[in-house]
């Protein structure tokens, strides 16, 4: 008898219930994130556009004829030694040479103890480039000119340790070989 | 006639293209305005490119999908003006 009253009672209050719904929604239409790629930056400051208010602000900002000739530091432009930062995806090697191009001191990722993945890193490049900084100044470079080469994690991070290290940086080169006919590279990875 | 005479004796002479040289020991800037210069003119697009074999059905497609994507963005850009045109002697007041 007791119960009979309680289940009419309890059909109304489930039907009113029902109008409007208390719990979650089911998450079955939820927005799948991973499928769209990231907008990849790639390089830092590739696709910022606003370039031609730096150059209209800024002077003196790329060499000239007479560059060769400034004086940094006490030395020709063109007498600088170069720092050569060879940038891979799993690798960074530095090279430091005089004017001529003779080597006389080169470090890598992996010289600094970095091993496998770890050496393609940019944590790796700038210890790599703190620690050839402090051997160049004990050889007595100090003031330098950098050569970039390549694309990689360890890009941005190597010029930055380079000055880190206490080197002062005249100017920055890219070198990346580049080519628009070039022989026919290896066949596309398959992922 | 100095740049002819280093452009003669070697085809890529170093540090004279891209080059900046570095203001106040501001090295990332720096860095910042050669990759920006780098990306404008296509060479890291090139350098990405050619790492690997490119088959020409994928140089096809890539092809046409920057033609699409060119003319999406062309109208979309110009549907936007049109939203915001401003039909006012001064478009903005008090903001310039």
């Amino acid at each position: 008898m007791l119960s009979n009253v309680r289940n009419a009672l309890r059909i109304p209050v489930a039907g009113v219930a029902r109008l409007f719904q208390t719990s979650v929604p089911r998450t079955s239409e939820k927005f799948d994130h991973k499928r769209i790629p990231q907008e990849d930056e790639g390089v830092q400051g590739e696709k910022v556009v606003d370039l031609d208010s730096v150059l209209k602000t800024k002077q003196n900002l790329f060499p000239t004829l007479d560059s060769d000739n400034q004086i940094f530091g006490g030395i020709l432009y063109k007498q600088l030694p170069i720092c050569n930062i060879r940038v891979s995806h799993n690798n960074t090697i530095f090279t430091m040479t005089d004017a001529s191009g003779s080597v006389k001191i080169i470090r890598s990722c992996g010289m600094e103890g970095f091993k496998n993945t770890k050496k393609g890193t940019n944590i790796a490049a700038q210890t790599t480039a703190i620690a050839i900084a402090t051997k160049a100044i004990d050889r007595g470079f100090k003031t330098i000119r950098v050569r970039v080469q390549g694309l990689g994690p360890g890009r941005l991070a190597a010029v930055k340790g380079l000055q880190m290290g206490g080197l002062d940086i005249v100017s920055i080169t890219d070198n990346t070989h580049v080519s628009w006919n070039p022989p026919r590279p290896r066949k596309a990875r398959r992922l | 006639m100095f740049l002819t005479l280093r452009l003669l004796s070697n085809r890529h002479p170093s540090f004279i293209a891209r080059t900046v040289f570095v203001k106040n020991n501001n090295v990332d800037d720096a860095c910042r305005l050669v990759n920006r210069i780098l990306g404008k003119e296509g060479i890291l697009e090139q350098y990405r490119l050619t790492r690997y074999y490119e088959k020409p059905f994928q140089t096809r497609r890539r092809v046409n999908h920057e033609r699409c994507k060119a003319i999406y963005n062309e109208d979309m850009e110009r549907k936007i003006q049109f939203v915001l045109r401003k039909n006012r002697h001064e478009p903005f007041p008090g903001c310039s």
